[in-house]
């Protein structure tokens, strides 16, 4: 027995729920809305201070109440949607596209090649999630690009890691020593033998990576890295509202609310997506 | 079998089993005993519902069963909970197809031994002890003081094997139920095996429900066979009675495509068309619609399980022409003259020259050494005639895969050359020319693995002929695939299926209308039908045979299987611990081996005939 | 023996990554287009600032010679001159590692064995109202980010219902431990965030487990459920629950980060905010030097525990 024999590592996280696939749809579905056209439903400016109306309890003209600023914390939850999720999207889309590339090419090509990428993807692992996003959005400067790019590079060397461990594993199988058998180059074996059978893996493990890229990017807000005042981040709203929490606790509980929605929505639909990505050829059993 | 134990209350009595899986009717009306002593066998192909009934026994299945069950007098599928597990592994205890994963990986093999003793016995733990060493002496097991301190992966399969009885023997059942008990062994290790059961039937008077897909193995150990078909059992009497003079047609075909190597070699015939559909079984004979001698009648009506007018009480056949079975079925198949065994002289179309090929495990540091590389084949040298067979034989590890694969270029061996016809083979496969890797293609053993799930037969049939460029216009591309299809019997319908709608016998066709597709001059078949179900087995080893004929390709055929070996080769080699042993034509080869081992392994391979009882080998 | 040969090149492993991670750190804070200098001054900075600063930080000289420079001194405990403070970063880091440590391991030593315990009784009976009660508790806790969590319980139980104080402020150097119930939300926080991960984990592999074939051997050996569960099925689960969870070691410390920023308290996460806030990047760098080595240190003992535990790699 060789240690490669110690029980490979399974998906990142293994949640299910027997109820609300349809409230994922739902929730992701608002979202989206809200990312899209969140300013024009706000009923009042985001970031427009009002000095009238400061630290108001919900009310019918302001439903979700007003902060320090006399802002309206509706309005600023509303818009808050874009800056979260359009970060977590695209930071998930860039981490798993890099980490599948990777992982392709280091699953297909056992030896120095595989040893060297993982190494490098070991060592970016071996940064807490948080911590490697932390260093490099301080080196790279406050800017929602460089979010993106720092919880990329965490996704990244997690998505590799899956996908490498799908490919070591399908790269055995007899359908890939058939190809090579034929002489097929590494190419169209990468590309057209694997990929189809990595595919859906990738788009579930995307579903996932949104919602931890909802989670940090919400958790980096909360910290105050990258997002600087006024945006109308969730996270961000939750820092500033805290120190009022005992005497407007709305501050904190809208935005909390929202980031909550949002995420759940992503797990559930995560989970609706992994049971519904088997094969082709949808249900017929033969 | 004899009077007094017929009177005897049977020690298992299952009366009118049924057993469904939702829509599925896996077993349908299944009753049979089981004396004191006595040993029924099971035979059947999968699909049968031979394990679900082992299984039912117990009372351990997830479906739903109806009818009844009696064990030793209890009524096993009514039972309340704690007095079940009072019963299970005290009354009957079982032994399973697979031991390695039978056995628990993280617990000593003599405290899966002694816990049940300690649980149904009451025994304390230094006695249960004692008594599981005692069970390993029991079973043959070498220095079973100490082999009861070891773990799981320490064993051999075969010694796995040896402790799963001894555990299953623990409490001196009166039952064994043994699901496949030798299926995944080598056949050396299968002998022993038997040996050892009838060897504890004799001491103990342990009674044994046998179940298996292989009638040479039943024929060793059993004193009764029932053959089940689509969830029925279809024929039951004893081991003489139903393989020697079967009265149903299904047990008749099952007999007529086992490949054996007793007797005249025989042309293998396989059984048409597939299992009825179980959600909605056809309301006459279950097997009809496969049947040579169905008429109308049988169609529309379900025939029971009878004895025949002539024939012995105990021999029950369910077909409404058990009475004049003999002369309604058409005469075996002819006896083919003898041109398998002729050689083509002239010049070899492939040469494997003095390979070498040797697997190093990895060292712990990469500064220290590691452990001694093993060689896996060790310079073989074999030469295959154009279109014929050159079939290597061998037991688990004894290198012939690894063989294989530096033929087809998959893995570069250290030393030694491929030559095809005039050529020297580069020997990895993505360093040969189009020619060459169009030449040499490859079967693989496991159907469901061969083919990319992703991908439907039109693509993977379709693939080779654009990959080495034969058609490049797409109407006929489909044309010369459906031509591909239909000479494996699979046609048009099948271009949009993917791999996971269809059986294992329409994958592995799907596999060699692959093959053919790149029009090679040699084919590797590596075990390409040992995933298989006997009477599948024998449609695609007449297909392969038809299909050689016909583009005179050669093929190098790797198998365990001396029957099969036997129906399909030209030349036999012999492989063991990477070296050829002994090799020539089948007759010479089994008729009067040289070697030892080989003298060894034919004897080991189990036929109709009840073996003598050897001397114990220790596997 | 073969269980030595895996731990030496686990070692082996261990100290290559966390070189690999002293050069990413290094390489973050010095290749990446953000310049130390005019971080620490901001863009306002005039060029004889900058370059009075860079001459301070010795960042004229070559990067190699820097980057070996760095590491030497890092290995001696020197982990140079706080940039906010001005003190000397070692003395700071020591209580306020402590203090995080006790945070992360009574975290582990409550939230890892109630993990398992919760995803083995939600496995027995897959789809019962225990099962789906832990998976919808599950989901929620995965879901929120640990703040969100802590603010819940924030309002719900020193606002709400005045019991536990809802802030951990207090001296780095003082003893977390004379003010225990200061302790008890932020450790509740961590605990949740872990439970969901791996209680659904282990929910998983004991499901595996239990529908093994060995799993059956033993039913069919007439061993009583409970002793199944017990004898047949822990043994099997508890090595590769144990590495998972070493896996889990960086969530708990990302955890660690915000929750210490959400209490006040004086750990080495509140302590890299603050840097971060500031720009402290020798700071920064120290941090997250430790951080690194801890999580590898923790992973590596995860594994070799999943080892020992596992007679089939311990032969």
């Amino acid at each position: 027995m060789s240690a490669t024999t110690l029980p490979a590592r399974r998906a990142p996280i293994r949640l299910r729920v027997g109820f609300g696939e349809a409230a994922g749809f739902l929730l992701v579905g608002a979202m989206l809305l809200l990312m899209a056209m969140g300013e024009w439903i706000a009923p009042h400016s985001a970031t427009a201070f009002n000095p009238m109306h400061t630290l108001e309890a919900p009310s019918f003209s302001f439903p979700f109440g007003t902060d320090e600023f006399g802002r309206d914390v509706f309005s600023r939850v509303l818009a808050g949607a874009r800056p979260t999720l359009l970060l977590a999207i695209s930071a998930a889309a860039l981490g798993v596209v890099l980490g599948t590339v990777t992982g392709l090419t280091a699953g297909y090509r056992p030896g120095a090649v595989d040893e060297t990428i993982m190494r490098v993807m070991d060592a970016l692992m071996s940064f807490p999630g948080l911590i490697l996003a932390m260093l490099v959005v301080v080196m790279l400067g406050p800017a929602a690009i460089n979010v993106v790019t720092a919880i990329a590079l965490v996704f990244w060397p997690r998505s590799a890691r899956l996908v490498r461990a799908v490919v070591v594993d399908l790269a055995q199988r007899e359908f890939i020593e058939a190809a090579r058998s034929r002489g097929e180059t590494s190419r169209f074996i990468l590309f057209r033998e694997l990929l189809p059978n990595v595919l859906p893996i990738i788009v579930v493990d995307f579903s996932l990576r949104v919602t931890s890229g909802i989670l940090l990017a919400a958790s980096l807000a909360y910290l105050g890295i990258g997002v600087t005042p006024p945006t109308p981040a969730w996270g961000l709203m939750v820092r500033d509202g805290q120190q009022f929490i005992e005497i407007a606790p709305w501050l904190v509980v809208w935005p909390c609310l929202a980031i909550a929605l949002a995420s759940i929505g992503t797990v559930l639909l995560g989970e609706r997506l992994r049971h519904k990505l088997a094969l082709p050829g949808g249900g017929r059993a033969r | 079998m004899n009077v007094m134990t017929d009177l005897a209350p049977p020690v298992l009595d299952v009366r009118h089993l049924s057993i469904t899986y939702g829509p599925l009717k896996a077993v349908r009306d299944v009753s049979f005993r089981i004396a004191p002593g006595e040993s029924l066998g099971l035979i059947g192909e999968s699909g049968s519902g031979k394990s679900s009934i082992a299984f039912a026994v117990m009372r351990y299945i997830k479906g739903a069963a109806s009818g009844e069950v009696h064990l030793a007098g209890q009524e096993i599928l009514s039972l309340p909970e704690p007095a079940l597990a009072a019963l299970r592994g005290r009354v009957a205890a079982m032994v399973y197809q697979d031991p390695m994963s039978a056995l628990n990986p993280a617990i000593k093999v003599g405290e899966q031994i002694a816990e049940a003793i300690r649980l149904h016995r009451r025994a304390g733990k230094a006695e249960a002890w004692a008594r599981s060493v005692e069970l390993l002496t029991r079973v043959h097991l070498p220095r079973p003081a100490e082999i009861a301190h070891r773990y799981p992966h320490q064993l051999s399969g075969g010694q796995q094997q040896r402790v799963v009885i001894a555990m299953a023997l623990a409490c001196d059942p009166q039952l064994l139920i043994m699901d496949e008990p030798t299926t995944g062994l080598d056949v050396t290790t299968e002998a022993v095996i038997l040996e050892l059961v009838n060897e504890l039937r004799r001491e103990t008077g342990v009674a044994v429900l046998f179940i298996s897909h292989n009638m040479g193995v039943v024929a060793q150990v059993c004193d009764r066979v029932g053959v089940l078909y689509a969830g029925q059992l279809v024929e039951e009497g004893t081991t003489q009675q139903v393989l020697r003079a079967p009265l149903h047609p299904y047990t008749v075909a099952l007999m007529r495509a086992m490949p054996s190597i007793e007797g005249p070699r025989r042309r293998l015939a396989a059984i048409p068309g597939r299992l009825p559909d179980m959600r909605a079984p056809p309301p006459g004979c279950i097997f009809a619609a496969r049947c040579a001698i169905a008429d109308d009648n049988c169609h529309a009506e379900m025939p029971a399980l009878e004895a025949a007018e002539q024939g012995a009480a105990g021999h029950r056949s369910r077909c409404h022409h058990r009475d004049d079975i003999a002369t309604r079925l058409p005469p075996e198949p002819l006896v083919e003259e003898a041109d398998l065994a002729e050689l083509t002289a002239g010049r070899p179309r492939l040469q494997i020259v003095d390979v070498q090929k040797s697997f190093r495990a990895r060292p712990a540091l990469p500064f220290m050494r590691g452990p001694a590389p093993v060689r896996a084949v060790d310079h073989v040298t074999l030469d295959i005639a154009p279109g014929r067979t050159l079939a290597v034989v061998g037991e688990s590890g004894s290198g012939k895969s690894t063989l294989a694969r530096c033929v087809a270029g998959l893995i570069l061996p250290e030393e030694g050359a491929i030559r095809l016809e005039n050529d020297v083979l580069a020997p990895l496969v993505q360093k040969r020319g189009r020619g060459a890797q169009q030449a040499v293609q490859f079967i693989f053993q496991n159907p469901d693995a061969a083919l990319n799930p992703h991908w439907s037969v039109a693509q993977i049939v379709g693939r080779p002929m654009t990959l080495y460029g034969f058609e490049r216009d797409s109407a006929a591309l489909k044309r010369r695939v459906i031509e591909h299809l239909e000479a494996v019997k699979l046609g048009e319908r099948y271009l949009s299926l993917y791999p996971r709608e269809m059986s294992g016998g329409e994958k592995q066709r799907v596999s060699i209308a692959r093959a053919f597709a790149a029009q090679p001059r040699l084919i590797v078949c590596d075990e390409p039908t040992s995933a298989l179900d006997i009477s599948v087995q024998a449609a695609i080893l007449n297909e392969l045979l038809a299909l050689q004929r016909q583009h005179d390709t050669s093929y190098l055929f790797i198998s365990h299987d001396l029957g099969v070996v036997r129906h399909v080769a030209h030349q036999v080699a012999i492989m063991r611990q990477g070296r050829i042993v002994e090799s020539g034509p089948p007759s010479a080869v089994f008729g009067t081996p040289r070697e030892d081992y080989t003298k060894a392994l034919i004897a080991a391979i189990p036929t109709l005939e009840p073996r003598q009882a050897p001397a114990l080998v220790t596997a | 023996m073969q269980a030595l040969g895996f731990i030496l090149r686990r070692v082996a492993l261990l100290a290559v990554v966390l070189l690999a991670v002293s050069v990413l750190t290094f390489a973050i804070v010095n290749v990446l287009p953000g310049d130390v200098a005019t971080a620490v001054l901001g863009d306002m900075a005039t060029p004889e600032q900058v370059t009075a600063v860079r001459a301070a930080l010795g960042l004229d000289q070559p990067l190699a010679e820097r980057y070996l420079r760095w590491l030497w001194a890092a290995l001696q405990g020197d982990f140079g001159r706080s940039l906010q403070h001005g003190q000397a970063i070692a003395p700071m880091l020591s209580g306020r590692l402590g203090n995080s440590a006790i945070l992360g391991l009574i975290t582990l030593g409550i939230a890892a064995p109630l993990a398992v315990a919760l995803g083995v009784v939600a496995a027995l009976k897959p789809g019962g109202w225990l099962d789906k009660v832990i998976g919808a508790i599950a989901v929620g806790a995965y879901a929120l980010p640990e703040y969100v969590i802590g603010l819940l319980f924030i309002l719900a139980f020193s606002i709400w219902l005045p019991l536990l104080p809802g802030s951990s402020l207090m001296d780095p150097n003082e003893n977390p431990f004379s003010r225990p119930e200061a302790l008890v939300l932020p450790i509740a926080v961590l605990i949740t965030g872990m439970l969901a991960f791996i209680s659904q984990i282990t929910r998983a592999s004991m499901i595996q487990v239990m529908g093994s074939a060995y799993v059956r051997t033993a039913i069919l050996k007439g061993v009583p459920r409970w002793r199944v569960v017990m004898k047949h099925a822990l043994p099997n689960l508890l090595p590769p629950t144990i590495a998972e969870i070493g896996m889990y070691f960086g969530y708990v410390i990302g955890g660690l980060v915000v929750v210490e920023t959400l209490f006040s308290y004086s750990g080495l996460g509140q302590m890299v905010t603050n840097a971060v806030s500031y720009r402290d990047v020798p700071v920064i760098q120290a941090v997250v030097l430790l951080v690194a080595a801890a999580y590898g240190i923790g992973n590596l003992i995860a594994d070799v525990a999943a080892l020992l535990m596992n007679p089939r790699l311990r032969s």
